[in-house]
């Protein structure tokens, strides 16, 4: 919540809004002050004139005389010095370097070096500029003079006079100088002497002088060079040769560069400044988002505190080369990443105490009850204390309340709970320890760097989520950069600072220098991580010891959920709050805030308003007034975008948010954000309070140091994030289906070396995903996975600069398939109740011979999807039901079912040996019961058989589903001799055909070895070999399984015609031919075959209700056949036959050809049901026998139902 | 069934409903499609088959004046083809958003609506997307032999005024796209991407009373199964 708040304000009062006022005024003051000291300073020099008269500069960047000693010297002859420039009254800018913005900016200015006005004041007359101009307008501003260079002695052949040096020419001169330039230490080079010599200087000059915003300027400035800087770099050997980015001829002379730390630190710097001209003379390339970048990564992306992190920097700082590739191949680098960045471990915490509620909650329940000992002793309290009064509260609110309790400033209430001498004070906590200053490394060249953050500002700020999000203080910074301290300010931000700082306007995120000068007296705090868990821990052990209804949301704040608690101890909210407050403060020495409300919104609004340190409960009725007042930016959800979108519709608090409707926000919002602001503003929230937050999704991602060469580089680093995926998923217990490999590559034209180094640079973002048949977790398959989606996106590996790897579509892997379906989505308290069935047969007695529940559950679903029945159901079979899929096999069983199912006792046959469909078909109390007294067959010493399933899905998952389904689209024969019926329960080596093994697919047989491998016992052994016996079977199946169930129907029909006599279709269709059955229609099987009968109407309809839903497309779907017929002239040479030969049909044959209309319908091929009915209508109805008019109908009718079941409205039939 | 607002767009003669979207309780197994080219491919012919379809159902149905259509040849038949540039942009990018949903095999329906002036539905033309049983695309003369059946389909629209009651007068149209359940979270993205707004349908855009179903063509080929079918109300007027 409160991010929203420093945010907003931070951008608001970022004193560019107040320019207009306040700049106005503090320009003629500084004016005036000018004109004041001036005298003074003539008197105290005597060498005095007015040759700068009607001269007004405006001195940009470093220069050299500096600002200040420029600013004197306008003032001795007679010249404007204007801190702040503006076009009308300023006439020259004084500049010995511009970043190549600045220059598009002050096209047409007069932008001068600093020589002219000392040459100037030497010549004892004001010189024409042009000389001295700093680039010339037509030529860009790409290749500006080398003249600087010799700026220091006029003698330097290099005289600033050619303004219009082309760039070859430069390069030549270079070339021809480079052996001195590598020898750059040696004293008897005056120019490169002196450059080095001021290199040292010119960082001091910065920390202390240099108005300008960047230091590095300043490092750099010495040598005089202008907008060229890669000319400059050629100059200053030592620095360039760490360029990562110049030619490679700068690369050799890294070798004998000195190294030292100076140059280390200067290298760094840079890196990033000089890389911004660079881009200059690179068409194509642009400064600024380089710049972007690296605030990208710094600031935005790591959330400000990374780039102080040890690894970061180290990184950084040992591996000076950044152009060699495959850093980020390499195999540690990816959990040390991870194990290193400080906003990955912090935004772990979250999920941390997620899971620690989780654990409390489960101890609790196995506990049979937790101890809840804040709540006892609030009741305590409670009994204490006259309760008169307090319960007058419940009778009037019997309404839910949320707590929201939050930290105050959490970071800096821990740094300095053991500083009681910081209490009070202003302090930030940040990674600078020092006074606010910097003077080792001299920054990037952030007044450039700011410059495209600020346009991309925007963009960024929707992503920051953490409290320590960027501030926009770059904001703050004057952009003509004379503001006379802000050079050497610390870059370290803020992470949290107290709210006595806060009132000086120090902001979270600010830079730390900055905050500085807001407040001088501000202190600073390091990180203390250690110190947060354990204070966080602590928070947390304290709302735990009141009740368990917590829902973490960040390592300092969570979200309570107390109606019950209240009620139960019948006190107020407000007493309950403090009472919370007091057990925090007095555990952890920090004060918490806490807001209540009768939903989350509401509470967290209300913390807004009790801090800091307080309570306040939002009552009911107050609500309406409460929230109209309230910024729209106080939603959550409403970002800065939003907020601007709302502003331009008027809107501002959320009083003027409930005067928009619905429908309005909604367009302007899209459906659905609309209508959660609609609600929002209305104090309407209905999330609940969830212990654990539906997690969507694992990931790792890298985007960090990726330099590849070599494919097989990227690969090995696909394997390796997927590793930390799989470890990742392993510690949350989850699986995925969905595995999404994102990939930034630099953008085209995009320099090849960013700014930052190891960084990402200017990045486009591709992604891809697959689904997988099953949830996994394997590193390896994910791998297999993210490696062909990489081949597939078809990327050039060198350009990768950030690698992600996520897995979606989660479930709990250890959750029972069969039972609950997927486990996301769920509550934790889903969760919990969803493992209790799967550990009861633990305490059923009857298993417990070492099987653990989930296995033992999950070797029934296993089974279950694999039986291929060779008999038919042991119960009657009703009808079959079109609608019934298998997944009505794996409803929930609450462990209530299976207490109740277990006493009864019926005749079941084992599962392998019926029919799924049948099973299907049948009423679901029936079913149950069949499932039921399977699953205590199965509890009994459940022959080891069953357990060689859950390894196999586990360890072998690609084979997995397509095992499955291939066994499930067998359909069920009869009439063959059965070996299925053995599969399960005899997992017998003897069973074993070894034929039949080499005979299987080699993914099964691979499946099967490795499940084999897997278990490495005898036991297993064999229970590998019974499931080769069980794949045996659909394999053999498998050859006919088609013409096996037409056969099987041809059977049974032919022995019906034969008694009518010859059926005219043998005529038609001689042989073989599948229209031979159609003779069935005569006859009323049924009767004559009361075994097949159900079979028969069975078989139809089971290849389509199982189908559709349970399959993925390696099962094509059974084509519906009408007695095997298929084409529509068949259908219709069929139907002909039927209508004309048989004078009154057969209910069977009826229900025979609704259940081929039926399946398609099912089968989406309306087209030709249309054609069947009307054919069919046109022979009924013309028949003479009114039987078949009624036929007909009949038919029509049930066709009707089921198409206006399938598409809500009936056929037009004409 | 949930319904979503539709975000009305103002076209040269009327007005013209944005396209809507509702979830079908469809939880279909969904799809690997381990290439996705090859659902790119299978979208793009889609694609290019509905926007011929959607510019002859308009004509055949006469929903705007014949004078705005040409007649063009597809699929080696004579189609009408509005030349109205800001209808034939709204269907354009309608199918532009279609897409991404067809790729993913997430759309389930495509259905054009033609509604009456109080915007109650009187004929839905549904195009009922659905996998084929195998997915391949093994040579050309596959995509040849989808050409047939596209064309028989396009023929099939064409006639199909000689089995459907006229319609009122001043009839509008709009696009409803019903999504299995996986596509709601990206919808969402694509509004933003394309800034053509998705919305979900009003129960009255998809009610229809006492409709009647008349099944105009069923198509499976390769790479593509679809039927299209006709629902028209009973009492049009």
């Amino acid at each position: 919540m409160s991010r929203d708040g420093w945010r907003k304000k931070a951008s608001e009062d970022d004193g560019w809004g107040g320019r207009g006022g306040y700049m106005a005024a503090k320009i003629s003051k500084l004016e005036e002050q000018f004109q004041k000291d001036a005298p003074r300073e003539k008197q105290k020099d005597g060498t005095s004139s007015y040759i700068f008269s009607g001269v007004a500069i405006y001195v940009n960047g470093y220069t050299d005389p500096s600002a200040d000693e420029l600013r004197r010297l306008m003032m001795l002859h007679g010249g404007q010095f204007h801190l702040y420039y503006t076009r009308s009254k300023t006439t020259h800018i004084i500049a010995t370097n511009l970043p190549n913005r600045k220059i598009q900016e002050l096209k047409g200015e007069k932008v001068v070096r600093p020589e002219w006005i000392t040459d100037s004041i030497k010549a004892g007359h004001q010189l024409s500029y042009v000389q001295y101009q700093l680039y010339t307008k037509q030529k860009g501003l790409n290749f500006t003079s080398v003249c600087a260079r010799g700026k220091q002695d006029p003698s330097s052949s290099h005289e600033p006079s050619k303004p219009s040096l082309n760039h070859p020419d430069i390069i030549s001169e270079e070339d021809a100088e480079r052996p001195r330039v590598n020898g750059i230490h040696d004293g008897d080079d005056d120019d490169y002497d002196n450059a080095c010599a001021l290199l040292p200087r010119g960082s001091q000059d910065t920390l202390l002088t240099n108005g300008y915003v960047h230091p590095v300027n300043g490092a750099l400035k010495p040598q005089d060079s202008f907008a060229e800087l890669q000319l400059h770099v050629v100059d200053t050997g030592s620095h360039q040769s760490h360029l990562p980015q110049t030619e490679s001829r700068d690369r050799e002379e890294s070798s004998c560069s000195s190294a030292g730390s100076k140059a280390n630190s200067h290298q760094r710097s840079l890196i990033s400044t000089d890389l911004h001209p660079k881009p200059t003379s690179k068409p194509g390339t642009s400064a600024a988002p380089q710049k972007g970048n690296l605030h990208d990564q710094t600031r935005v992306r790591l959330n400000g505190s990374y780039h102080m992190t040890p690894n970061s920097s180290t990184l950084a700082d040992s591996s000076n080369q950044p152009g060699r590739s495959g850093q980020g191949a390499e195999a540690g680098i990816i959990s040390e990443f991870f194990s290193h960045s400080r906003l990955h471990h912090i935004s772990t915490w979250r999920n941390e105490f997620s899971e620690y509620v989780n654990g409390l909650q489960s101890r609790s329940r196995a506990a049979g009850g937790a101890v809840f000992s804040g709540k006892e002793k609030l009741k305590k309290l409670k009994a204490n204390c006259s309760s008169g009064v307090l319960s007058l509260w419940f009778m009037f609110v019997r309404q839910s309340c949320i707590l929201h309790v939050d930290m105050d400033c959490f970071f800096v209430s821990v740094g300095i709970r053991h500083r009681p001498d910081l209490k009070g004070k202003p302090v930030a906590v940040t990674s600078n320890r020092g006074p606010g200053r910097v003077a080792q490394r001299p920054g990037a060249n952030p007044q450039l760097e700011f410059q495209y953050y600020q346009r991309k500002q925007n963009q960024y700020r929707k992503d920051g989520d953490l409290e320590m999000t960027p501030s926009p203080q770059c904001d703050e910074v004057p952009s003509n950069g004379v503001d006379l301290d802000l050079a050497a300010l610390s870059m370290a931000e803020i992470a949290s600072c107290s709210y006595e700082a806060r009132q000086t306007g120090v902001r979270n995120g600010m830079f730390f220098g900055r905050a500085k000068q807001l407040c001088p007296d501000l202190q600073s705090v390091p990180y203390d991580f250690q110190a947060y868990k354990e204070v966080a821990l602590s928070m947390y052990e304290t709302l735990a010891s009141y009740t368990h209804n917590i829902e973490a949301l960040s390592c300092d704040e969570a979200l309570v959920d107390a109606t019950k608690l209240l009620v139960e101890l019948g006190v107020t909210p407000d007493d309950l709050a403090r009472a919370i407050r007091e057990d925090i403060k007095e555990k952890t020495g920090c004060s918490a805030s806490v807001g209540m409300g009768s939903n989350i919104l509401l509470a967290r609004m209300a913390t807004r308003k009790a801090k800091p340190n307080g309570q306040y409960f939002l009552r009911s009725e107050e609500v309406d007034d409460f929230i109209r007042d309230q910024p729209v930016s106080s939603l959550p959800g409403v970002g800065r975008s939003m907020s601007s979108k709302l502003t331009s519709l008027g809107v501002s608090t959320c009083g003027d948010l409930q005067q928009l409707s619905i429908s309005r926000l909604q367009r302007e919002f899209g459906p659905r954000t609309g209508q959660t602001l609609f609600r929002f503003c209305r104090g309407l929230d209905d999330r609940p309070v969830r212990s654990e937050k539906e997690r969507k999704s694992v990931s790792a991602e890298m985007n960090y140091n990726i330099r590849f060469t070599q494919v097989e580089e990227a690969e090995s680093f696909l394997t390796n994030l997927s590793m930390e995926v799989q470890k990742r998923m392993e510690g949350a217990g989850l699986r995925g289906r969905r595995i999404t490999l994102k990939v930034m590559m630099r953008k085209p034209g995009a320099p090849v070396e960013p700014a930052k180094y190891g960084g990402h640079g200017i990045c486009d973002n591709f992604a891809r995903s697959v689904l997988l048949a099953q949830p996994t977790d394997s590193g390896q398959l994910i791998a297999a996975e993210a490696i062909k989606l990489f081949y597939a996106m078809k990327l050039d590996v060198k350009d990768m600069r950030g690698v992600g790897l996520q897995v979606q579509q989660l479930e709990g892997s250890y959750a029972d398939p069969s039972g609950q379906g997927p486990s996301r989505g769920r509550s934790i308290k889903d969760l919990l109740l969803a493992k209790q069935p799967a550990h009861s047969p633990r305490k059923d007695p009857l298993a417990q011979d070492g099987l653990t529940g989930p296995s033992s559950s999950r070797a029934f679903s296993s089974n279950q999807e694999r039986v291929t029945p060779p008999s038919s159901p042991p119960s009657t079979s009703s009808d079959p039901m079109p609608g019934t899929s298998k997944g009505g096999l794996h409803h929930p069983h609450t462990p209530n079912h299976v207490r109740t199912y277990l006493n009864v006792s019926i005749e079941v046959p084992s599962p392998s040996q019926v029919d799924q469909s049948v099973l299907e078909a049948l009423p679901v109390d029936i079913r149950k019961q069949v499932e039921q007294s399977w699953r205590h067959r199965e509890e009994q010493p459940s022959t080891s058989s069953h357990l060689s399933t859950p390894p196999r899905t586990s360890s072998s998952p690609p084979p997995g589903p397509s095992l499955g389904t291939l066994v499930l689209q067998l359909p069920d024969q009869p009439g063959q001799p059965c070996t299925t019926g053995i599969i399960l329960e005899l997992p017998d080596f003897s069973q074993v055909d070894p034929e039949v093994f080499a005979a299987l697919p080699r993914e099964l047989q691979e499946e099967l070895c490795s499940a084999y491998r897997n278990k490495g016992n005898a036991q297993a052994h064999a229970q590998a070999q019974g499931s080769a016996v069980e794949q045996k079977n659909p394999f053999s199946q498998l050859k006919q399984p088609a013409v096996g169930k037409l056969k099987r129907r041809y059977k049974k029909r032919n022995a019906s015609p034969a008694k009518k006599g010859p059926s005219p279709l043998k005529k038609l269709f001689p042989g073989n031919s599948p229209a031979k059955s159609s003779p069935s229609k005569t006859l009323p099987l049924p009767l004559k075959q009361p075994g097949l009968k159900t079979e028969n109407v069975r078989c139809p309809s089971s290849p389509s209700t199982d189908v559709p839903e349970t399959l993925s497309k390696l099962n094509p779907r059974p084509v519906p056949t009408l007695a095997g017929a298929y084409e529509f002239s068949d259908i219709r040479t069929l139907l002909r036959e039927w209508v004309t030969t048989i004078s009154e049909p057969m209910e069977e044959d009826i229900l025979q050809v609704v259940k081929y209309c039926t399946e398609l319908v099912e089968d989406k091929d309306l087209e030709k049901l249309y054609l069947v009915i009307k054919y069919m209508k046109r022979l009924m109805q013309q028949s003479s026998e009114s039987v078949w008019s009624m036929a007909f109908d009949f038919v029509l009718d049930n066709v009707q139902v089921v198409v206006q079941q399938t598409y809500g409205s009936t056929l037009k039939i004409t | 069934m949930r319904l979503w607002l539709a975000y009305p767009v103002k076209c040269g003669f009327t007005e013209l409903n944005g396209c809507c979207i509702y979830f079908g309780y469809f939880s279909m197994a969904a799809l690997t499609r381990q290439d996705l080219n090859f659902g790119q491919v299978a979208a793009d012919i889609l694609c290019e088959f509905l926007e011929v379809a959607i510019h002859l159902i308009l004509y055949v149905r006469e929903i705007y004046p014949s004078g705005i259509f040409q007649k063009r040849k597809k699929y080696n038949v004579p189609v009408q083809m509005s030349c109205h540039p800001e209808l034939n942009q709204y269907i354009q990018d309608t199918l532009h958003c279609v897409k991404p949903l067809i790729e993913k095999n997430e759309a389930e329906k495509v259905v054009v609506v033609i509604m009456d002036k109080e915007h109650h539905p009187v004929e839905r033309f549904v195009f009922e997307i659905s996998q084929p049983p195998l997915l391949s695309i093994s040579s050309e003369t596959l995509l040849s032999h989808v050409e047939q059946l596209l064309r028989a389909m396009i023929l099939k629209i064409s006639v199909c005024d000689a089995v459907l009651d006229n319609n009122p007068s001043g009839c509008t149209f709009t696009v409803l796209v019903h999504t299995r359940e996986a596509a709601t979270r990206n919808m969402e993205k694509v509004q933003v991407i394309k800034d053509f707004p998705w919305i979900v349908a009003d129960e009255q855009e998809v009610h229809m009373e006492e409709a009647k179903l008349i099944p105009l063509k069923t198509m499976t080929s390769d790479i593509l199964k679809m039927q299209l079918y006709v629902e028209e109300r009973t009492q049009k007027t």
